[in-house]
Order: C-alpha cells, then structure tokens, then sequence
C-alpha cells in the first residue's frame, strides 16, 4: 500500500476514533520514509531536540500521529531559518535556550531530560506568563480595530503558532485529525450532524 | 520598425476581463482579432494551483516572506497573493510607481493571459438606475450618458455566458440576474437573515452572494467542486475568466490571434485620417520593437494601464495624452471605500456545521439613500458577509497543551458572524494620475504617478458601515460585537476606475456613450476607465456589458463604413 492509499483509506475510515494499532504502525513507518537527510538550518541538534519535545507536549501522538511525527521541527526549522527577521530568530532562539535554563533552575537539568511531569510545569509557567502578557495588551489602549492585538513578542506564542500550524497543515493533521478534504465535491450549508462533528478531533 | 505581415481587423489591448469579452465578441462577428497581453500565457493543467495541499508548500500557506518582501512589497498585501499564486501578481520590482507621500495608494495588477480575471473576487451585481442617475440629480461631476435600460439587455447577455448564481430579490436598487440556483447559506447565515427581516422588514436583507461561480453545468464547464481558493486557479473552468470562457470561445471562431509577451508601448495616430493607424510592443521577454496594424482598436489594459498608454500616446496635436482633448483623462480615478464592518460571536448551532469550501459570501445589498435621504452622506454601500467557526487558530494564544487539547482545539469553535462594507466613491477632479517622467518599468516605459485621496463623503460612509454592521449583529442576538474601521488607502479593493469616463460632452469626457473616444473614431476604452461614477457595487460585471455592447456598437459602425 503506498502512502496515499492509505492516507486516503485512513480518511475514509469509519472505524475512528479507534484507528487499528495495525494502520496507525504503517503510519509511522511511512513517516519514517520522509527524506532522512533532513540538514537543520537555524537549529543545533540540541534546539531541534527541545522543539521536537516541546512540540510533541502540545500535539501529543494520540489515536492519530502528534506533532514529532509529523515533523514539525523541521517545519519550524525553516521558519527560523528562512522565513523569520533576524530580530524573531533572536527571539526565538533565546526563547528555546530559556526553556532549558529554567528547567536547569528548576530540576537541574536539560529539558529533554526532564521527566513528562518536569516538563509540563515548565509549559504552564511558560503559558502563565503568555497569558499575562495577552491580558496587558488586552488592558492598553486598542488601535482602530476592535479585537485585540496577540502577543506577537512572546516566545511562547510564536513557539504555539508555528507548532499548531506546522501540525494542522500537515497531510495527518489535516486529513487524519481535522477530517478535512482537499476537494470536498459539495457544499452543503447546514449539516445537523452531531456525529460528524464529535468524528472532528475524536 | 519591423512592420507584421499578418492583416487584422482589430486589435484588443489586454486579455483581463473585458480585453477576453472583447475577443470573444470582435471575433464571434467576423473580425480578424489580434489580442496583445504583456504577460505569459496561461496553461490551466500547468498553470492553477487551487489543488496544491499546504503540506507540499514549503511555508506551509504562511508565504515565501522574505521573497514577497523583496519582490511583491505592494501586491502581497492583497488577499488573494498566496503562497502558491503570487506569480499570477506583477513583480512590484518591475512596474514602479508613485503617489504623494502622504497619500498611498495600492495598485494591485496581474500581467499574464487572463490578467486579473485569474485571481479576481468573482461578486457580480448589477447597477440601476439608482446609480446611473446619481451624478445627475446630486449635480456632482458629469451625467452618465446611458441609462439602466441601456445596459439591461447586454447584463443579459453577457450573464448567459459567464453564469452567474444568486438569489432572486426584486430589489429596485439591485436589479436581479438572471441566476443559475444560488449557493446556500449557513445555520447561522439563515439566522441571521430572519432575524434582519423581523427587525428591518424589507430594508435591509441577508442574501446569497452573486457570483460567477457555476452550481450547475453551464455552457461547457463544470459544476464548482468547492475546495475553496478561487484566486489560484480552477481545472474544472467553474469559475469566470478569460481564460476558463472567452478566450477559449474567441479561440474557437480560428480568427483569434493571442499574443502574450506583448508590452504595449503606445498607440500610433495619423493625423491625417484622426484614426489610430498602430500600436507599438516592446516584447517583453526579447524587449524587440515590434509595431502592429488595424483599423479599429479596443484598449482593455485597466483603467489606470490603458489611461497610461494614452498619456505615453501623446502627439503634438494631443500633447497631453491621446483623445484627451476634454483634459479629463487620468481624472476622477475612484476606488470603493472598504474596511468599515463589525464582527460578532452568534452563540448556539454548535451541533450545526456546513460541508465543503463555499467560494462566495453572504450580502446585504444597499439600504442608505434608497428611499429616505440619509442626513450625513450621499449614496451608499453593500455589506459582505458571512458565519463560519473558529478553527484550530484559537488554540494558539490558548495555554492548553496534551490530548484533551488536541482533541478540543480540532473541534470547530464559536459561530462568528462578520459584516464589511464597500462604498460609493464620488467622482473628484483631483483624485488622478498623470506620467512621472522620473520613472520607468523594466521595459523603459514611463510610468504613473498617482495622486488621490478618500474624501469625507467616503470617511463617513465608512463610519457609517460599521456602526450599520453593529446595529444589525445586535438585533441577530450577537455576543462579544467588535466594530472597526480599517485604514485601507484608496486602490485596495482593486476596484480603481474613472480616469476616461464616458459622458455626452466631448468638452467634459474622454468616451460617448458607447466607449467610444469622442476625438479619435476608431478607439474604445472599455475597462474601468469608462465609468463616470462608481457605485457601491462590485464592477467587473458592469465592465463586461459594457465591453459587449461597445463591441456591437463598433462592429455595426464598421459594416456601415463610419469608422
């Protein structure tokens, strides 16, 4: 079966939300065939390693591949590379060494070694700290639009959104975990359908 | 100069919107037709990227930025420049252009076979009455020359082709297509409609876009398969461009000449006969000097392309531009005013959803100034609009992380539910464009500088779109209701228009009735140059009947040897 055929009979599968251990192995094994000679651009092995598992926190691998199996520390590595200013590199690289010196401060080690409990306290304090961040700006004076600004500044911010989408603009996140079609075929304009909603994301 | 040997009847500048119905109609009646795009061609299977999946995009749709920020500064700012499309936009490296620095205005162009046509926002609407009498009773700039009942046959007519669906109204101030079945609301959309006709009546009303977009087979192309991105393409020719329908129905009649790579330099004048004789082409890829002939001439390169060409026209008799006697070419340049709307949470219909990628809007045509007289401004807007759920975005300034969030933030969101507006912009003198001498493209061309500025009139239409928007999202029972106002310069709707306007006076207008120059007989300008006000409406629609009934006009003028 080549990849998509199976990314395709996944798709259609009825059986989710228990995908067959079986499918969800070929999965992973086609993802491993993605070209291995990746060469990091903006990362050291370290920082990709970090991003990797902080990625894979947020988007863990459930019924359907996470975020580390869909590679989006390679996306992200571009991003850094090629697509950031120099300024959010900065930003963004003093932001992934300042997750290992907190865990340092914290458990007196790198944050890939920390244990799963380690490492998710490290992420709510990062999230707190965002959080405060989204609610000053929210408190300032806002500018002609109504919504207010997003903490574009924050590194957890930037780390959240090329995360989710690296993760949800993947083939798995997309078709697998989003149920999404590239070319739907129809519109219809009110589906009452619970059970095709609660299939989004089971 | 190297003279072609091949005898043409006519010659198209632009192969965009009305350059394509120009084709098709020039050559539907007989006539040898020579087409000159600037651009490349265009091959559908080759070229349209709609299907493109954004995991096989290295940016994953967030762009090439850096790229857009070297080459397409102005043109990525539009919505429709994407990740797979920004060639089907002009490098902004190539074609410089100036304005005032305190008054910026975004030129949006596309320069390949189809132009904008390709990525073009596909609403099409009908003017009335309303609009082609405003000038008149309002004593603002001059009279349209036609009237409603003018153009109400060539609407027809040119609505037969392109296919265009949407809902029947019988509003005076929006007169109806005629419609293929229209595209269907959402849950929230159909809500929202009712909840407007309890507390508006008849006055203000949700309704489907009208977009030329097919729900059904229509004339050889297919029914919309709705995977969503328009503006890059589409295989199965569902939507309307020159590309996907007249181009290929000129091409059919085997009297088409299409020649993309063709940069059109000037128009060539014999003073002798008051006829234009010739155009001159620089070929854009061996910059060659080429010069082709013809006895009738139709210039569809965009109001503010083809107004260029004129100016670059100039002779001593018309030193200040081609047929431009009035003085009023490059003049009265107008854009809608848009960015004035309100946005609002409509709680419930979380068991609801729609299916599949619906390429089209909701609308609520114009309720200011239609029957009562608004005290603040004159004219008015339609509202865009639309409902749809939150996606797996809202999860990024969320804290959440792990399973449960994986699994919550894949699950649609809140119904939001937007209104946005495009207005009327009024004709002004002082809005226009003229040649700066200091700067040419990468063909030698002189280029534009362009002066033009929104007027209170406009501010207030804005204000007034956004409080409206407000108001109606509150009587539909929003929650969270944000208005706004954006900032958008004028040429941001990529609706510029005005810089030749039609009128009945050669002393006050550069085209007749019939997109006809007043001074030179056999040149008709038939883009957004021609319109002599700009309603509220989306134009290109208005633009293409009028370009087939011009190219009537001039066909019976030719037989009758008036040319």
């Amino acid at each position: 079966m080549d990849r998509r055929q199976l990314v395709k009979l996944l798709a259609l599968s009825t059986a989710l939300p228990t995908m067959p251990a079986e499918l969800l192995a070929a999965f992973r094994e086609i993802h491993a065939g993605l070209p291995t000679d990746y060469a990091l651009r903006a990362l050291s092995p370290h920082q990709d390693a970090t991003v990797a598992t902080l990625a894979d926190l947020i988007i863990p691998a459930t019924d359907t591949p996470g975020a580390k199996d869909v590679r989006v520390n390679r996306f992200i590595d571009r991003i850094v590379a090629d697509w950031y200013s120099d300024e959010d590199r900065a930003r963004f690289l003093k932001g992934v060494a300042d997750v290992d010196a907190r865990t340092q401060d914290l458990f007196q080690k790198n944050f890939v070694d920390a244990s799963s409990a380690q490492q998710s306290e490290i992420l709510r304090a990062l999230g707190e700290e965002m959080a405060q961040v989204t609610a000053a700006l929210a408190a300032a004076p806002r500018g002609y639009r109504g919504s207010p600004p997003l903490p574009k500044d924050n590194f957890y911010f930037m780390f959240r959104q090329l995360t989710l989408t690296g993760y949800f603009t993947s083939e798995a996140g997309f078709t697998l975990q989003l149920h999404e079609e590239i070319v739907p075929g129809r519109f219809d304009g009110c589906v009452p359908d619970a059970s095709s909603i609660q299939r989004k994301g089971a | 100069m190297p003279q072609t040997q091949t005898k043409f009847d006519a010659i198209v500048i632009g192969s965009g919107i009305t350059g394509g119905w120009a084709a098709k109609e020039l050559t539907k009646k007989g006539l040898r037709t020579l087409v000159l795009e600037a651009g490349r061609p265009i091959v559908p299977e080759k070229d349209y990227v709609e299907h493109v999946p954004s995991w096989d995009m290295p940016f994953r749709g967030m762009r090439d930025r850096k790229k857009l920020l070297r080459d397409q500064p102005i043109q990525s700012l539009c919505y429709a420049c994407e990740e797979t499309n920004a060639q089907f936009f002009v490098k902004d490296t190539e074609h410089p252009y100036s304005t005032d620095p305190s008054k910026p205005f975004r030129w949006i162009r596309g320069r390949q076979v189809g132009g904008r046509s390709i990525t073009w926002g596909r609403q099409s609407y009908r003017w009335s009455d309303l609009d082609f009498t405003a000038n008149l009773r309002e004593g603002i700039a001059i009279d349209w020359p036609i009237r409603y009942a003018d153009l109400a046959p060539w609407y027809d007519y040119v609505e037969d082709f392109i296919g265009i669906s949407g809902e029947c109204l019988g509003l005076p101030q929006l007169p109806d297509s005629k419609f293929l079945p229209p595209m269907q609301l959402n849950c929230v959309e159909l809500a929202v409609k009712s909840s407007l006709a309890k507390h508006f009546g008849s006055e203000r009303v949700l309704t489907i876009g009208r977009t030329a977009v097919l729900t059904q087979a229509h004339r050889g192309r297919a029914a919309c398969h709705y995977c969503g991105p328009c503006h890059r393409g589409c295989i199965t020719l569902s939507y309307f461009s020159s590309v996907n329908a007249t181009l290929p129905a000129a091409e059919k009649t085997g009297r088409l000449t299409l020649r993309p790579f063709s940069t059109v330099h000037s128009l060539i004048f014999d003073s002798n006969s008051r006829r234009v004789t010739g155009v001159r082409v620089i070929d854009t890829e061996t910059r060659a000097a080429l010069e082709f002939q013809a006895p009738l001439f139709f210039v569809c390169a965009s109001s503010l392309e083809s107004t260029r060409i004129l100016f670059n026209s100039a002779t001593p008799e018309f030193s200040s531009g081609l047929a431009n006697s009035s003085g009023e070419l490059g003049h009265n340049l107008m854009d809608h005013i848009k960015g004035g709307g309100a946005t609002g949470t409509i709680p419930g219909y979380e068991d609801h959803h729609s299916f599949g990628n619906r390429p089209n809007i909701a609308y609520t045509p114009r309720f200011r100034n239609v029957k009562e007289k608004h005290p603040g401004f004159l004219r008015g807007y339609g509202l865009q609009a639309g409902a749809g759920r939150q996606g797996w975005k809202r999860g990024v300034a969320n804290v959440g992380f792990g399973a449960e969030f994986k699994r919550t933030i894949s699950l649609p969101g809140p119904w939001q539910f937007t209104f946005s507006g495009y207005g009327e912009c009024l004709p002004n003198h002082s809005n226009f464009v003229e040649i700066d001498k200091t700067i040419v493209d990468a063909w030698g061309i002189p280029s534009l500088k362009i002066h033009c500025a929104f007027g209170e009139n406009e501010f207030d239409l804005r204000k007034d779109m956004s409080l409206a928007a407000a108001e109606m999202l509150s009587a539909a029972g929003a929650r969270s209701i944000e208005p706004f106002t954006d900032d958008d310069p004028p040429g941001f709707s990529i609706h510029e228009m005005g810089t030749a306007r039609m009128g009945r006076d050669p002393k006050t207008s550069v085209l007749n009735a019939w997109n006809q120059s007043h001074d030179i007989k056999n040149l008709f300008i038939t883009d957004g140059g021609c319109m002599t006000s700009s309603g509220c409406v989306n134009p290109s629609l208005t633009y293409m009947a009028l370009t087939a009934r011009a190219c009537d006009h001039a066909v019976q003028l030719m037989k009758r040897g008036e040319l």
